[in-house]
This record gives structure tokens, sequence and C-alpha cells, in this order.
């Protein structure tokens, strides 16, 4: 019998069987596919403070974000981390600026500097910016990564130190034995069925989570937020911060405020960054549509005038792709950290929505204390599954 | 004969053979496996060049055929578009 199964080898799981294999636990990671061929290979990489919603969730990811200052030691590669590329949010209307300005308040309650600024000191931040702006709020520390760099040197440093991957394995049964969870049975093409045990079993399926909970009886609300992405050739230095229109943040944490509902149906936004390769990663949308990975044109349209709006120059930069990813959504935009209570040893993490990048080494780190110290050293009693019960 | 170490693969993102085979050491079982560990075929061209060379080496190194090996997904645009094309002309969004 094993110590932990952990069912999902994307960041998440990744995060987790690294941290419990430091404290030599002895894991398994069951993956349906490959590791990143979820989320985590289908996002931009922002890691900043400014998207996350006031409160606990921010103050989950204060913690995480200073993780991240010495993970390329620790992991042994490099996750092209940019410490302090900053965010921006350029705001187009003084409605918009006294939403922001509201939740910026509120998020200073977690003791990160984030302000507003006027359109002047934003275009000098940001010269590719179009002047035609209200203003915008502002992040100067928080930075981006390459997510999926970050999720492969989770697996690799896990793996070397004994973490075991099972790849192309699906899990089709939770095992209970008297109302504890204490294993899983597998299928892959490979070998057929087979059944494995452990103390505790994590689930860490990402968007796919509510389905996994529910092979235990579980009714998790967690649920696949689609986003659509676009990838631009490599150009030269043209954004050091990454930036999201007002309208992201009040999508995300006021929806009730828009009132046209093509927006609101499609999360149209914008979120833009430039990677190290020089490529810009341009998303924004949130749309519930099941597991349907294609592109819309609907959406592509939407999110192209989004970029050109706020960066003219853009116009003739080619795109190479579009892409889609599913961001695990909860109804409340909290996570889901700990176990069930209604089944010991059944732990859940995911619903992180669009925050896993950012909240993946902190809580790799909790989920694991929680494991091997019987309690985390930072409480999440806020991000219990329990309150879904 | 050239060594694999030297021997480019992809060519707009540069990758060896050498690299897409310790890809495949690392679990990849799929062209996409290989792309999001070596970057290969993520380049300008998405991998018309190099997707059927990856694919190969992916089947000669698991002992598959290759055309059991799955090919990464193809997604929109099939060649590089302009983004003032997509946003389709007028620009009040």
């Amino acid at each position: 019998m094993r110590d932990v199964i952990i069912i999902g080898g994307g960041i998440i799981g990744s995060s987790i069987a690294w941290q419990l294999a430091r404290r030599h636990q002895d894991v398994l990671v069951i993956e349906k596919k490959d590791t990143a061929s979820g989320s985590a290979g289908a996002t931009d990489g922002v890691v900043g403070y400014h998207t996350k919603k006031p409160g606990v969730q921010l103050d989950l990811a204060v913690q995480s974000i200073e993780m991240f200052r010495t993970l390329n030691e620790e992991l042994g590669s490099d996750i092209e981390y940019g410490l302090e590329a900053g965010g921006m949010q350029p705001v187009e209307d003084e409605y918009q600026w006294n939403l922001l300005s509201q939740m910026a308040e509120e998020q200073r309650k977690s003791g990160v500097d984030i302000r507003m600024i006027s359109a002047e000191e934003a275009c000098a931040i940001e010269p590719n910016l179009n002047h035609d702006i209200y203003g915008a709020l502002y992040s100067p520390t928080g930075g981006k990564v390459n997510p999926l760099a970050m999720t492969l040197a989770f697996a690799r440093a896990a793996k070397k130190l004994g973490a075991e991957y099972a790849y192309n394995t699906e899990v089709t049964e939770i095992l209970i034995e008297d109302g504890r969870a204490v294993g899983v049975r597998t299928f892959d093409r490979k070998n057929g069925a087979a059944e494995h045990r452990a103390r505790f079993i994590v689930n860490a399926a990402g968007a796919w989570a509510g389905r996994v909970a529910a092979l235990a009886g579980l009714d998790m609300p967690v649920r696949p937020r689609k986003g659509q992405l676009a990838v631009t050739e490599p150009i030269g230095p043209f954004l050091t911060a990454t930036v999201q229109c007002a309208r992201y943040n009040v999508i995300k944490f006021r929806p009730e405020t828009i009132k046209d509902q093509t927006v609101l149906k499609l999360g149209q936004s914008l979120s833009i960054e430039q990677q190290e390769t020089g490529g810009l990663i341009i998303g924004g949308t949130r749309e519930f549509a099941e597991f349907e990975e294609e592109n819309t044109f609907e959406a592509i349209e939407a999110m192209m005038k989004r970029a050109l709006r706020f960066f003219p120059a853009l116009k003739d930069v080619n795109i190479i792709r579009y892409f889609s990813g599913f961001r695990p959504y909860t109804p409340d935009g909290l996570s889901l950290l700990g176990e069930v209570r209604t089944l010991p040893g059944f732990i859940m993490a995911a619903g992180h929505e669009g925050d896993g990048i950012a909240l993946s080494p902190i809580t790799g780190k909790l989920i694991a204390e929680l494991i091997v110290d019987g309690k985390p050293s930072y409480d999440i009693s806020d991000f219990s599954p329990n309150r879904f019960l | 004969m050239q060594m694999s170490d030297e021997l480019i693969i992809c060519r707009c993102q540069e990758v060896t053979e050498q690299e897409i085979i310790d890809a495949i050491s690392d679990g990849a079982t799929t062209v996409d496996g290989v792309k999001r560990r070596t970057r290969a075929c993520m380049g300008l061209c998405q991998g018309k060049t190099c997707g059927r060379l990856v694919q190969r080496l992916v089947a000669q190194q698991t002992g598959q055929k290759p055309e059991d090996v799955y090919l990464q997904k193809s997604r929109m645009p099939a060649r590089p578009v302009k983004m003032g094309v997509f946003a389709g002309g007028d620009e009040d969004a």
C-alpha cells in the first residue's frame, strides 16, 4: 500500500506530488493523458495579485507567489518567471474606475501594492498602450511564468525524488471500505484494469475534478469554464506587464453589473502578456461550454477587437494559433482544499479556476502538510470542500 | 552520420533529435506530448514541417506504428493571419 495516490498529473497534482516526495512519501500520480495536457498547457502565465478575488483567495495567492522566488532553484529547471513584470488593467470610463478603485481597496487589505494611476502614467509604463483610456489599475509586483515549463518542472522534480507517474491511465472507480477511501481502480490500454491502494487519495483533476468526485459518490460543484486564447508570431519587446482590461476583473468579481448579455456569455475581456520567446498570448474569454474545445469565430473576433482597442499597433501582427483550455470553476470563486468530512481519506485539491498556476505552489505545500503532519501550516478552512456537502 | 544532438528536427524552434528522444523518455507518447516538453511544432509553421518527423520518432522509440501515434491537434488559422483581419475592420469593441 502506498502513502498517497494523486488523481491528475497537471500543475496542481504535480506540485502536490513534489512536496510529498520531498517529505519521503510513496506517491503514485494517475494521469488520464499526460502532464500539462489539460489546463496548464492551455493558458497564459499571469501570476499577478490584481486578478485575484479580494479576501482569502488573494491572501492565499500572496503566500503562493512568495514561493515563486525560489522555485527555479528548488525545481532545478527554468520556469521563466518574470518576478517584477507587474500587472495593469486599463480602464475605459468613470464607472469602471470606481468599481476597480473599490476592488483595489479591498485587495490592499491583503498587503499588496495595487493602485489606480492616470492614463499618462500607464502609457509611460507601457508605451504601446492606446493613450485613449480613462486610467488604469496597476500592480507593480507580481509576474508571469511559463505554465508549461512550470508544470513539467514540478513533475520532473517529483519523479526525481521517487514519485511514480502512470500516464494514459484513467481512474474508473474510487475504492471505499468502511466509509473510507482506500484506493482506486484504473484502466489503461497497455495493462488493462488494475487496482491501487493508498492511505490518502487526492483529487487534483482540475476542471475534471467534479467527475472524479462523482466516482466517489460526491457532488462537488467544479465545472469546466472554457477560455479561448491566441498566440502571435514572435515579435520584439512589446509588453513588460501582463495587461487585462478593466472588464476582466468586473466580469470575474461583479458579473451582475454587466448589462450586455453577449459580453457576459463570452466573458468578453482582454488578457495579454508577452512570453520570453517573443510571442504574445492573448485571451480573456470565459464561457460555460462543457468540454467543447473548439475555437469559435464569435470569441475570436471579440478577443481580437479587445486586443486592438488597447494595442492598435498589433493590427499587422500574425496569429499563428488559437487554442482553448478549461478552468475549474466553483460557484463561490474559491478553491476546494481539504479532506471531505463524509469520506475520510479523500482530499480535494481543485477548483482554482483561473488562479491555478499562481496557486499551485502553495496548494502543493499545504496539501502535503495536511497529509504528513495532519494539519497545514496555514489555515485553509475557508476552502474546505465540506461547504458543498 | 550526424549526431542526434546536432540534428535539428523542428527548424522553427530549433529542437534537436536528442531533445525529442529525451522528451519521449520523460513520458511523451504523442506528438503533443513532445510538443509540450520541447516546443517542437510550436513555431511559425505549427508543425507542418516537423510534425510527421516527430510522429515517426515517437513511433520508433515507443515501438508503435507511426499511424497509431497521435499528431498534434490542428487549430485555426491554417496559416499565420493578421490580427486586424480577425477583428473585422471596425475597431469598436
